[in-house]
């Protein structure tokens, strides 16, 4: 059965599976809420927050109960709606906000302070409309437009492909403000009226799956990594979904040989989390959606086409929104190639953007600029060195100094995109002739370093 | 009352015992967490988590992308000690 949105779900679930549990949470104590409960939740905020008046509201999405139902009530309420993660360096805040057109916020008090001097007078008319912010640098803050629908039809996609069974507990452990985080560990559960256990956030990284004993859970590849390393899954564990990066085949041979299934899935924002998720052998080899049609481009790269899943587009940013989405295809900037079975496999990047391991991305040109910027210096680039960002330059410089500069660029970072060293290269970098810098020799010129 | 000493000394110990495959050289207040000796993002999460029960201290999320030294680290502790130990 296929939602048309929000609504729709809540109704449906409160009226079949009213008592069935929800969601599963630490509050001195494990506690549980029914779909029942849910529903009337939703309904009490969403009232709230239509008789306030408000248009827009920026909820900071830390993976509370409490966030989830202000998520759910805004988007049913007709407000539009803006994901924000709360790990934002609060400098970035206020452009954030205004940016979105926002008129309250939901979140720690420290948030709301934060936020309040840049609210808006909102916007006429957002309803349907949910805002992810992509993980671009926060000079030029941009969001992806999606909907309640759009995402609906991403969890139908994930459920036909890799579905939950009766007995399954998904583990919620991701930040919901970005769009894997939020489709694989809320909406696929609870499309299939599985329960949902709310993470204790990222001090509990450790421990989290030995005190709810999941089934099932989404997760990052650094993530999965940790969790391995620290040898905290627990024995229920049947099936690993992991998104937004590639595994170690050492890491996923260790997976297997725990005899838990391990599956891979592929998507972008822009097409509302999962377009090929893995089902088989292989996890490598990701089955394609039903509602989505990819094809590969003469030069390798991935084009999406999906009837039911694109963004309506990028907030504000119309120009991009008709360079990447163009006549329905959306050009990904991924590197990918289908096998004989018509699976896709992914195998690099074409555009100037880093993918770490936790799923967040680098916009590399801005970043560049911003860094050569601070430092004085154009003739730099980021790459990556052991899967983490570092600095490269052409010439040998005060270094004390550079990393000065580095160190306050860096606090305006979440860690993951923080620079972790500086490497010179004492001679000029790779450029093709036409000046374009080539990034993939200059990767693996560092990785031979 | 415990002592900024205190809290480096324990800090260093911690970062030792739960990354030591990570840590190129000695650790001083300067030493960049993120780069000389290249701890992780989970490895940090490791490190911070385990301070904040160490010293029964909360640190916010948003305040963690800050730590960038081991003397940040330090005052960040020490900012959100338990007023009677500080």
């Amino acid at each position: 059965m296929r939602f048309s949105g929000f609504r729709h779900l809540l109704e449906y679930l409160a009226e079949n599976r009213q008592d069935d549990t929800a969601f599963i949470y630490e509050d001195n104590g494990i506690c549980r809420m029914t779909y029942g409960e849910f529903y009337v939740a939703v309904l009490l905020r969403s009232q709230q927050l239509q008789e306030s008046g408000k248009t827009c509201i920026a909820v900071f999405a830390d993976g509370s109960l409490a966030s989830i139902i202000k998520i759910f009530a805004a988007v049913i309420g007709g407000l539009q709606t803006v994901m924000l993660d709360p790990s934002t360096p609060e400098e970035h805040l206020g452009e954030l906000i205004r940016y979105a057109d926002c008129d309250t916020v939901y979140g720690r008090q420290e948030h709301i302070d934060l936020c309040t001097p840049y609210l808006t007078d909102g916007i006429i008319d957002g309803t349907g409309r949910i805002l992810f912010f992509t993980s671009g640098t926060t000079s030029r803050a941009k969001a992806v437009v999606l909907s309640d629908y759009s995402l609906m039809q991403s969890a139908w996609n994930g459920s036909q492909m890799l579905p939950l069974k009766e007995g399954d507990l998904l583990l919620s452990i991701l930040p919901h403000a970005h769009v894997f985080g939020f489709v694989c560990t809320l909406l696929w559960p609870m499309f299939n009226a599985v329960p949902v256990a709310l993470g204790r956030g990222v001090r509990h990284y450790i421990d989290d799956a030995q005190y709810f004993h999941p089934t099932v859970i989404s997760v990052v590849p650094s993530l999965l990594n940790f969790m391995m390393k620290m040898n905290c899954l627990n024995d229920e564990l049947r099936l690993i979904l992991v998104g937004a990066g590639d595994c170690s085949d050492e890491l996923m041979q260790a997976v297997k040989d725990k005899g838990i299934q391990l599956s891979f899935g592929y998507g972008l924002t822009e097409t509302s989390s999962g377009v090929a998720i893995s089902t088989g052998g292989d996890p490598r080899a990701l089955d394609i959606c039903p509602d989505d049609k990819i094809t590969i481009a003469p030069d390798g790269e991935i084009l999406i086409e999906s009837r039911t899943c694109m963004m309506q587009g990028y907030y504000k940013y119309s120009s991009d929104t008709i360079n990447t989405v163009q006549e329905g295809v959306l050009h990904t900037g991924d590197l990918g190639y289908i096998d004989d079975d018509g699976r896709l496999h992914l195998n690099g990047r074409k555009k100037d953007i880093l993918v770490l391991s936790d799923g967040n991305k680098i916009y590399l040109p801005e970043y560049e600029s911003e860094i050569a910027a601070a430092i004085g210096d154009d003739k730099i680039a980021v790459s990556l060195k052991n899967g983490r960002p570092v600095l490269v330059m052409e010439n040998e410089a005060d270094r004390d100094a550079i990393q000065a500069k580095i160190n306050e660029i860096n606090r305006l970072q979440t860690r993951s995109r923080q620079i972790t060293d500086i490497i010179t290269l004492g001679h000029p970098l790779p450029l093709t002739p036409s000046g374009k810098l080539q990034r993939w020799k200059l990767e693996k010129e560092i990785e031979d370093l | 009352m415990i002592t900024r000493e205190e809290v480096l000394a324990k800090t260093k110990k911690v970062i030792m015992d739960n990354v030591p495959e990570m840590i190129k050289g000695e650790l001083t207040e300067d030493t960049v967490l993120n780069n000389e000796t290249a701890i992780d993002s989970m490895g940090f999460i490791l490190v911070v988590t385990k301070l904040e029960g160490m010293f029964d201290v909360h640190i916010p999320d948003d305040k963690w992308s800050k730590m960038i030294t081991l003397g940040d680290i330090v005052d960040t502790v020490m900012k959100y000690l338990p007023k009677e130990e500080q």
